[in-house]
């Protein structure tokens, strides 16, 4: 499989820190790898998703995407292609279908076909969100349709990598295996890339995942 | 039309009459604000006695570098007054606040002055300094409030923000009610004001100039001015400076350099 994204020697203290989150960290991802990221909380999990998507700038190192610096790609474009999933989804105040598809108005997607209401509500039944009206406020959504809501409007850009940034961890139980059901399901049968951080014991039941731990602020594979 | 009244130095002194019953008042009902209130009288008799002489002596100089001077050190008095407002630590907004504001009511303030009510020549300080000084003043408050809102909001909806910007948005895109509603907070006191203006209240500038003997229907026509330029104004500096600080508040991958935690 061809190389999509690269990480070398990569380092990045917060301001005023003693001691730097990563240092000479490297990693490579393959496309249509599934890449787990495990670590105790606060060993700077979701600052390496945040770093690759250019959400924050780091420090030393380098992260090439499918060869060229990061910083070579123009931002919104970049984004569009790794798109990061935040661990608490944000959902504007309008209802689903205009969440699902405000990302179409931005410059940088108007040259991309919306999806009709049938592939959408098509969609939310893969979601197991077929009991959601379109018409639904999102923000009335609880925190787990939130999620699916907001991982369906990352899919419809079609992104090349999906950093998925605990995307569990607010969840109860049900909702979590609904999540990972599909975040599975897009590995296997999509081909979809992607990495995904979490500090539960998830492992992925029908894809064959390369897992890391991240500690003593550098990747070491499981 | 009349005469203006003289006030003597003894008739000033009997208006302390006013400041008497605030102490009282204060002392009685234990208010605490008996070391204030005699602060504020002692810096209102020195500072505007000091502006008196100061004005008088501005304009017997009657010299174009020193009225431009004054101007410059009311503008960057009023960047200074905004950032004690504001109190914004992550991102630089003071210099070009102070630019956009020079800059803008300059223009303005040449308008008016020059063009408007056709003083000759168009820096005469005795309506340039006025007219400048209001402008300033009052848009000063405008952007006061205009740039704690734009930085309140954009931490409040970092999160919005950045999904937004995940999702192939610009930072323009990304944060562009929050731009929309910081402008329009500032504006909406102009706004207010010229909705309310001879209905609820003579403005100062007018009422002034009535107590000193002029004609209302002229001073009107010069409120009416002062009105229509502070709003116009207050609308172009408060867009300019958004732009430009929201612009800062990006880095160069279009990342939000604003954190929730601290201010």
């Amino acid at each position: 499989m061809p190389l999509l994204l690269e990480i070398e020697t990569l380092g990045f203290s917060y301001e005023n820190a003693a001691m730097p989150v990563f240092s000479e960290l490297n990693l490579r991802v393959d496309e249509g790898e599934f890449v787990l990221i495990k670590g105790a909380s606060g060993t700077g999990k979701s600052t390496l998703l945040r770093l690759i998507c250019r959400l924050q700038s780091y420090g030393n190192g380098r992260i090439l995407f499918r060869g060229s610096p990061v910083e070579s790609v123009p931002p919104a474009e970049l984004r569009r292609s790794i798109t990061y999933v935040a661990q608490i989804p944000s959902m504007i105040d309008a209802s689903v279908k205009e969440n699902l598809l405000f990302p179409f108005s931005f410059t940088s997607n108007r040259s991309r076909e919306e999806p009709s209401e049938k592939q959408l509500a098509e969609m939310l039944e893969q979601f197991y969100l077929q009991d959601i009206s379109l018409l639904h406020q999102a923000r009335n959504l609880s925190v787990g349709q939130q999620q699916r809501i907001a991982l369906m409007r990352a899919l419809l850009l079609d992104p090349e990598i999906l950093l998925l940034d605990e995307p569990t961890s607010a969840l109860d139980a049900k909702s979590a295996s609904m999540v990972f059901a599909i975040i599975e399901h897009l590995n296997a049968t999509q081909g979809k890339t992607i990495m995904m951080v979490t500090h539960s014991s998830f492992l992925p039941k029908t894809v064959l995942p390369v897992s890391y731990m991240l500690e003593n602020r550098k990747l070491q594979k499981v | 039309m009349n005469q203006v009244v003289e006030i003597s130095l003894w008739q000033l002194l009997l208006g302390l009459i006013f400041i008497l019953i605030a102490q009282a008042a204060s002392f009685v009902y234990h208010l605490g604000l008996n070391r204030d209130i005699t602060v504020g009288t002692i810096r209102t008799f020195a500072q505007l006695f000091l502006m008196g002489y100061a004005l008088t002596l501005i304009f017997q100089l009657d010299n174009l570098w020193f009225t431009l001077g004054v101007f410059a050190v009311m503008a960057v008095s009023a960047s200074f007054i905004i950032r004690g407002r504001v109190k914004e630590k992550q991102v630089s907004y003071v210099l070009p606040t102070f630019l956009t504001m020079f800059i803008s009511y300059f223009i303005t303030a040449i308008f008016v002055s020059g063009l408007i009510v056709g003083v000759e020549p168009w820096w005469e300080p005795r309506y340039f300094l006025p007219i400048g000084g209001m402008v300033i003043g009052n848009s000063m408050s405008a952007l006061a409030i205009a740039l704690e809102r734009l930085f309140r909001e954009m931490r409040q909806e970092k999160g919005l923000i950045e999904t937004r910007l995940c999702l192939g948005a610009n930072y323009k895109e990304a944060s562009s009610e929050m731009f929309k509603n910081a402008v329009t907070a500032g504006m909406i006191p102009s706004i207010n004001a010229m909705m309310g203006v001879g209905l609820v209240f003579i403005p100062g500038m007018m009422a002034g100039q009535i107590l000193a003997g002029a004609d209302p229907l002229q001073a009107i026509r010069y409120q009416i001015v002062i009105m229509l330029m502070l709003v116009g104004s207050t609308a172009t500096t408060s867009i300019i400076t958004m732009l430009i600080v929201r612009k800062r508040c990006f880095g160069k991958g279009e990342e939000l350099l604003l954190s929730t935690s601290s201010q």
